[in-house]
């Protein structure tokens, strides 16, 4: 009896109905994934003491940059934001290192930060309002047209330390 | 007699003769005049034709000739110096009009700009950027080409052109100027922006392009097509030709009824007058050649189409009674696919993703 009730506890163990008791195998062998580590958390540098500072800090410097600058701009917003702010910047980040176009054409662009609001009824999600002028040095492309109106919306997030980091970045033109 | 009748018959033989050089003539003729005609019509996948009254602007870097006029100034008193919507255009010298009508909503003859669009005019060597202030009548061809824009008088003299009191007319050539700010720049800028690049005006006549020509299909930043207002997608400026190509097919039927068996026994090269399912999307496929002209299967033969499972790009839901496939993003399906609430009708693109349990999913090798 005592063994029958030590091989029941071994098939609980080993199949697992809690969460905590499942083995790595056995969760394989049942949903045919092996779970991969939990990721780090991202450490964030940076990060302001308001909300609006947060959003206008990183504005400034997604609007403002040159063929040059841009790759290192944009990687150090991805270091200061989170979530999807920071896969955007990412991304931003790795096409114009290699962006021959924006190299060649000798692309900048520059600009205002010119309003900043909340969205109502969206807590920490706000419409950042830009005035910006894209120029070329080695291209007539862009030549003649005049600065122009965007908007974007901006998620923040207050870190633990009392930080407010940007967590989603949406350019709407 | 004899005499007589070798002379009348050799009058009968010189009158049909004479008529049959007549008619071939004559149908050598009409020929020259259809080829003639075919010439000065022709090109209507661009939109460029001289029959055309509008055109279809494509992308930045895909500027085209279109007749131009200009107006204003001190010989052209009757246009005054308002545009449509109050600028004072000697206070703002780089404007210009869109031709085809009275209102924002008519004056469509380069697919109906919003007010402000930007775009590169040339003449000769000399380019400027204008922008749209204004609208107005259209009118007969420029040189053979749709007269589709009217340069203010100023903007018209900043481009080198003579001042004719107002009654200069020319080619120019108009171009989009690529996307600006940083997010057109970095190609984040989101479905607004797409909304001022307006949808390419198609060829009056979808049936005189065989799928495949992609000219006219507006372009949306980022991977993801875009449904436009007016039913039609605009392909994702970063996907392979063979997307656009896709979603330039499927535009072209964009709105044909449904009726079951449509379409099935033509060429995927024509336009039929009605799809179902498997038709459809056949039409759209044979856009990018991926399949033959003449390939017809029902929604139960695309169960093997291409690679099993979804795609990068494409991806065809199909079982034994219907098929619906994704094209970037967007769906293409038949009528209400999705139930009350889809907020579509017809055969095109559907802006909702649908069940897709009980399908087999497949796409095309590569896509």
């Amino acid at each position: 009896m005592r063994g029958v009730a030590l091989a029941a506890l071994g098939v609980l163990a080993l199949s697992g109905c809690g969460g905590g008791g499942q083995s790595k195998v056995a969760q394989a062998n049942t949903t045919h994934e092996y779970p991969s580590p939990r990721p780090p958390a991202p450490a964030v540098s940076g990060g302001e003491p308001d909300a609006v500072a947060a959003i206008r800090a990183f504005a400034n410097a997604y609007i403002n940059w040159t063929a040059d600058s841009v790759a290192s701009q944009m990687r150090s917003l991805a270091a200061h934001s989170i979530g999807q702010a920071r896969s955007a910047m990412q991304l931003a980040a790795g096409q114009t290192a290699g962006d021959y176009e924006l190299q060649r054409g000798g692309i900048a662009n520059s600009g205002t930060v010119e309003a900043i609001a909340p969205l109502a009824e969206h807590r920490d999600e706000y419409v950042v309002v830009t005035r910006e002028l894209t120029t070329a040095t080695d291209s007539t492309a862009y030549q003649g047209l005049r600065p122009a109106w965007h908007v974007a919306l901006a998620s923040v997030v207050k870190l633990g330390d009392g930080r407010w980091v940007l967590s989603r970045w949406q350019p709407e033109n | 007699m004899p005499a007589t009748g070798r002379k009348s018959h050799s009058a009968a033989a010189l009158l049909i003769g004479c008529a049959f050089a007549g008619v071939l003539i004559t149908a050598i003729g009409a020929v020259l005049i259809v080829l003639l005609l075919s010439t000065l019509t022709g090109g209507g996948c661009d939109g460029s034709s001289a029959s055309a009254t509008s055109i279809a602007l494509g992308p930045p870097g895909s500027g085209q000739l279109v007749g131009a006029s200009e107006y204003g100034g001190p010989g052209d008193p009757s246009s005054g110096v308002m545009g449509a919507r109050g600028d004072n255009l000697q206070q703002h010298p780089d404007s210009y009009a869109e031709l085809g009508g009275l209102t924002w909503d008519t004056a469509t003859a380069m697919g109906g700009l919003p007010y402000m669009t930007p775009l590169r005019v040339t003449w000769g060597p000399h380019s400027a950027m204008g922008y749209k202030r204004d609208f107005g009548l259209g009118g007969g061809p420029i040189n053979g080409l749709p007269r589709v824009i009217d340069l203010w008088w100023q903007f018209a003299g900043g481009l080198g052109i003579p001042y004719e009191d107002g009654m200069w007319s020319g080619p120019v050539r108009v171009e989009r100027p690529p996307a600006t700010g940083a997010a057109g720049v970095l190609g984040q800028a989101g479905a607004q922006s797409s909304m001022l690049v307006p949808a390419a005006a198609g060829p009056a006549d979808p049936s005189a392009c065989a799928p495949g020509a992609i000219g006219g299909v507006a372009l949306t930043p980022g991977d993801r097509a875009r449904l436009l207002s007016n039913g039609l997608a605009a392909a994702p400026e970063n996907a392979p030709i063979a997307i656009k190509e896709m979603i330039a097919a499927g535009n072209q039927i964009v709105g044909k009824p449904y009726v079951y068996g449509g379409a099935h026994g033509l060429p995927l090269s024509e336009v039929a007058p009605a799809y179902d399912c498997s038709s459809s999307v056949e039409h759209v496929l044979y856009g990018a050649r991926l399949l033959p002209v003449t390939y017809g299967g029902s929604s139960s033969e695309l169960e093997s189409f291409g690679d099993p499972g979804t795609g990068q790009w494409v991806t065809l839901y199909a079982n034994a009674s219907h098929v619906f496939m994704y094209v970037a993003g967007l769906r293409w399906d038949t009528h209400n696919a999705a139930g009350p609430g889809d907020g579509s009708s017809g055969i095109g693109w559907h802006p909702l993703v649908r069940d897709a349990s009980g399908f087999v999913a497949r796409h095309p090798a590569g896509l």
